[in-house]
């Protein structure tokens, strides 16, 4: 029997999340061949747990009307605190309509317009009877307009199924359970993966013309994360590992302002988008006092900003997992909650024994999104290796900046995997497939020694479940919401030796066939790196912008800081090396950052 | 698709064999409740019950409801026999299946499969003694009279709760209805019928024991 | 009050090793508040047998990756609370699919398997037009398509199914479902003759005896007895019209 599978195609997508399928369908319709390898059946993605919905400008709704791709682009570069890159944002939002018309052609059953009179948060509502049956749209945070698209609670889920259902319609080969250890390359060209199979074990080689992350977000570094399990970052670990690629802007980081304690599932922004209510301990609803506008729709850094500060003021509500807030959606009524909050109803009811149409939910800002990732040009190709794309939330393409706004992530991974997928297979149609068996050789032999080493305890043996737990507890007490220089340094201190201490690791198991411990323990490393990359990044980062706040700078500052973070990690390194690249602002130089209203000022304005 | 299959599209089949088992079992249900109406006749005396059976004897719907009986049960037992489990391993999976969930519709599943085949040996027998010696009400009294009454109330009870639950499936796999009333219903016309038979299967003790 | 000591009862196997049966192993946790089965079992895996097999995705209960059998009965092992259990509490993996080891089940390949069985996707000859605004639909059919669009493809409304316990070809509650959800929507433009080809035999619709134990088990209230008895009335008359 040989020691590894191998496997060749034109195009190797990791991850089969929206973002992964959507480039996969893109490449195989013009006639590549793609494989996607995906951690865990392509249905199961973490792409499914977003329930709210996907921004894009079609003004169909009464709220959304006058709506357009300015607009859309205006808010996102405002929400990113002018971080992120503008001719992305523009290229974005022109897209998304699209996008979202597309994803209904495919069979997405976006809720329509109904036309007539309805009440919400005080006011009338009058849907136009010309716009019946169009796509609708909800209210959701930090936006000018009702942009966000949606299938009542289960948005990323339905938008999935249908993405599934054309990667399947089309054939295209899907190797699930399959978890990627490296990147095969060579300094200049990556040319595949080095992927175990977790079924059996056993190691596989891809290799392809093009190779593709889209392996979603790092959230599960952090202890409270909203995220699912496998959110691990392994696709941003492996592609930060190969010395040449940096990660851009690790230090932003999102946290929900509404995960629920203390399972930190999370509560979506649509609870508030329809109309609930934040309130503290006295049953006072406090965001109005903060934010007499927008209110609990705030930009997410900010509601959560509030919330935290809120509750250092001593309105918090105690728990056993420490201080929290609540969220009211009682006065929706039981209709509402039971159809189009469904999820919410069920995730309160399942998980905490708690019935929303009677109950506070309690809530607290808990992490959620990284705007950071594989850094990667607007073709989306990655920064220092060729044929190496990233797409999604994997990648810091840089639409986000350093603030993503609600609706805007599940837009990107369509979008992006509609723009980036053609880039992909224009560049794949060119290029051609050159790669030596020694240097594939070299990589499957690095993995099996690493491998051998965890079996027989060579290095020591340290236990991988004690280190993550560490490492989740270091981000979480230092890197979380507010930061600081005091806090920070502590936390590159002891990430810093606790990525020492992962390469002890020592296997209890055996580690033979899919053992679930040497899964972790392969992980383990890349994942501290990237935690090391955020806290490093913060610690340098002397200003606060969109989700990173430092304390002991609390102001914007963009004569020194209006610029990318780019972390490399040079191969046996024991800490991450910082560079920077200046941001691009081509249309909408930065500005206070307004919330909603102020945006279309903007826009009135330029035009 | 392989040849085989390719050369013996009958998709139909399916269909049909579904039909002949709900139609079949639909009627059979009917049949059976007709019939314990009548035997109740007993209720109403003697008289009443051979006047009934020679009504029945004279328009030959007797040898009508033979021929019935033979043709609906027999569409139905071939109809529901692919049902039943036929390998050793499938029959063993599916009991310790049922013991694992333990799910009420599915141990009922069981039962009625149990019963239905049970009864498919005592039906034989009971329609065979019909025929043979014919109805009224002394004969029917004598046969209680004996270790029969044994017989038939075991036939009575399988008959009655394999109706039951068939007809129960039959609705919810084709009908818009509430499992849980309609449940409630069918037990209450379920031991009304049963109560019936026992009390039609008492009056011919009697009678038996006085004439 | 003091917190009980939980005796868990895992079903225990490794494919690598087929010869050895599968056997039930006992672990001992004790139990605090909130604890849900995804907590114990990684609590479990952490601290007693890191060899521990088993599968979780979004642990808030909508990827459909933990169904397995829970003191018997088919449902999501990460919303399923200790304190609702007694103190003794037997897991097994799921039937039906195929067995990866303890808990860990493959219904990932099941269900692409079906999904390409019954062509679950839309089907149409149009050419979707970049420029074009979205054809129009009823806020209602909508609603309803998602009703039935839910389906997380768990597996429990088929391990919990003694017919797809012992026919392999049949597509379950989940395919028949699934199916349905074409079925309603304007968008695909298959007949009822093609659903038929699809869903209208003994692996279809026709092999369903009735016993519900899906729509008893269904994690998410899927209304599948209703959605089932759309679909046979459906194919019937497709059927008999053939």
């Amino acid at each position: 029997m040989s020691r590894f599978d191998s496997f060749t195609s034109d195009v190797v997508i990791v991850g089969a999340g929206l973002a992964g399928e959507r480039a996969a369908i893109e490449a195989a319709s013009q006639g590549l061949d793609v494989i996607l390898l995906s951690l865990v059946p392509p249905r199961r993605s973490h792409s499914s747990a977003a329930q709210g919905g996907m921004q894009a400008s079609l003004g169909n709704s009464a709220m959304g009307e006058g709506d357009s791709a300015d607009v859309h682009f205006a808010d996102t570069v405002k929400g990113s605190d002018w971080g992120c890159d503008q001719d992305v944002a523009r290229l974005f939002a022109e897209t998304a309509p699209v996008a979202v018309r597309q994803m209904a052609f495919w069979g997405v059953p976006w809720n329509r317009v109904v036309a007539g009179k309805r009440m919400y948060d005080g006011k009338e509502i009058q849907e136009d009877a010309e716009k019946e049956g169009l796509i609708a749209a909800r209210n959701f945070g930090g936006t000018a307009k009702w942009r966000t698209c949606y299938t009542a609670d289960g948005t990323g889920h339905t938008l999935l199924y249908t993405m599934d259902s054309v990667v399947i319609k089309l054939g295209i080969t899907v190797h699930d359970r399959t978890e990627v250890l490296s990147l095969i390359h060579d300094g200049i060209r990556c040319s595949g993966v080095v992927a175990r199979c977790l079924r059996t074990g056993k190691l596989r080689v891809y290799t392809a013309k093009s190779t593709v992350i889209a392996t979603g977000g790092y959230g599960r570094v952090y202890g409270a994360s909203t995220n699912a399990i496998i959110n691990e970052g392994s696709g941003m670990f492996v592609a930060l590992e190969t010395g040449k690629v940096p990660l851009g802007n690790m230090e932003a980081v999102q946290f929900h302002p509404t995960g629920i304690v203390p399972s930190w599932i999370l509560i979506t922004e649509g609870a508030r988008g329809d109309g609930g209510y934040l309130l503290d301990k006295d049953h006072h609803r406090f965001m109005p006092d903060y934010e007499p506008n927008k209110k609990e729709l705030a930009s997410r850094d900010v509601v959560s900003r509030r919330i935290m500060q809120h509750i250092r003021k001593g309105y918090g509500v105690e728990s056993p997992y420490g201080a929290h807030v609540w969220l009211d959606i009682r006065h929706l009524g039981a209709k509402h909650i039971n159809t189009n909050l469904r999820e919410i109803a069920n995730i309160s009811r399942n998980f905490t024994g708690i019935d929303p149409i009677h109950d506070l939910i309690p809530v607290r800002p808990t992490q959620h999104y990284s705007m950071g990732g594989i850094r990667t040009h607007i073709d989306g190709m990655a920064y220092g290796l060729e044929g190496l794309f990233a797409l999604g939330e994997a990648a810091c393409w840089d639409l986000h900046g350093f603030n993503r706004l609600g609706g805007n992530s599940l837009a990107e991974t369509v979008v992006a995997g509609m723009i980036v997928g053609d880039k992909i297979a224009n560049y794949t149609k060119e290029a051609s497939l050159h790669v030596s068996s020694s240097l594939i050789e070299d990589h499957v032999k690095f993995q099996e020694d690493r491998i051998d080493a965890f079996i027989h305890q060579r290095n020591g043996k340290e236990n991988v479940y004690q280190l993550r737990r560490e490492m989740e507890r270091i981000l979480s007490e230092h890197v979380g919401i507010f930061r600081s220089e005091e806090a920070l340094t502590k936390a590159v201190g002891q990430l810093h030796e606790l990525h020492q201490r992962s390469h002890h690791v020592g296997l209890r198991s055996g580690g033979q066939g899919g053992d679930p411990e040497l899964a972790s323990a392969l992980r383990i490393t890349g994942m501290i790196r990237l935690a090391y990359c955020i806290a490093a990044g913060a610690l340098a980062r002397q200003e606060s912008r969109g989700s990173h706040f430092r304390e002991d700078y609390p102001k914007r500052d963009d004569g020194k800081w209006l610029k990318r973070t780019l972390a490399y990690w040079p191969v046996g390194a024991g800490e991450p090396v910082l560079e920077y690249e200046p941001v691009k602002i081509t249309e909408l130089p930065p500005g206070d950052r307004g919330y909603g209203e102020a945006s279309t000022q903007a826009v009135k304005a330029k035009s | 698709m392989q040849l085989q299959r390719t050369l013996t599209r009958s998709r139909k089949a399916d269909l049909m064999t579904e039909l002949v088992q709900t139609v079949s079992g639909l009627l059979l249900v009917g049949f059976l409740w007709t019939h314990m109406l009548f035997v109740g006749s007993i209720l109403l005396g003697v008289e009443a019950f051979n006047r009934l059976a020679q009504f029945m004897e004279q328009f030959r719907l007797l040898d009508v409801a033979v021929v019935f009986i033979i043709l609906t049960a027999g569409a139905h037992v071939a109809a529901v026999f692919r049902r039943i489990p036929g390998r050793w391993q499938e029959q063993k999976i599916v009991w310790k299946h049922a013991k694992t969930i333990k799910h009420a519709d599915t141990w009922s599943w069981l039962f009625q499969a149990v019963t239905g085949s049970a009864m498919l040996v005592l039906i034989i027998i009971h329609v065979f003694i019909v025929v043979y010696a014919g109805i009224n009400a002394k004969l029917s009294a004598d046969r209680v009279h004996s270790w029969m009454l044994g017989f038939y109330i075991v036939l009575l009870l399988l008959a009655e709760y394999h109706a039951s639950v068939g007809l129960y499936r039959a609705l919810v796999k084709w009908g818009v209805v509430k499992r849980k009333s309609l449940k409630k219903v069918l037990t209450f016309i379920t031991v009304c019928t049963i109560g019936l038979g026992l009390v039609s299967l008492w009056l011919f003790l009697s009678l038996g024991d006085s004439v | 009050m003091n917190p009980r000591q939980l005796t868990f009862h895992i079903l225990r196997y490794n494919p690598d090793t087929p010869k050895q049966a599968p056997t039930m192993q006992t672990f001992e946790l004790q139990e605090e508040m909130g604890m849900t089965l995804f907590i114990a079992l990684n609590k479990i895996r952490e601290e007693q047998d890191p060899s521990l097999k088993f599968d979780f995705v979004c642990r808030a209960g909508i990827c459909g990756s933990c169904g397995m059998l829970i003191n018997g009965r088919p449902t999501l092992a990460c919303r399923t609370l200790t304190k609702d259990l007694p103190r003794d509490i037997s897991l097994m993996p799921l039937p039906v699919f195929k067995l990866l080891g303890d808990l860990s089940v493959d219904t990932g390949t099941w269900f692409r398997d079906v999904s390409l069985r019954t062509e679950a996707w839309i089907h149409t000859e149009k050419v979707f037009e970049p420029k074009a605004q979205e054809e129009r639909m009823d806020n209602e059919t909508a609603l309803n398509i998602y009703e039935v669009e839910r389906c997380i493809e768990c597996g429990c409304c088929i391990g919990g199914c003694a017919t797809a316990n012992i026919k392999p070809d049949f597509i379950g509650a989940a395919g028949v479902n699934r199916v349905s959800r074409f079925m309603i929507d304007p968008r695909d433009e298959r007949d009822e003759q093609q659903y038929f080809d699809v869903v209208g035999s003994e692996d279809g619709i026709f092999g369903c005896i009735g016993l519900m134990a899906c729509d008893d088990n269904c994690p998410i209230g899927i209304p599948l007895q209703g959605q089932l008895a759309y679909v046979r009335r459906k194919m019937a008359v497709a059927g008999w019209k053939r």
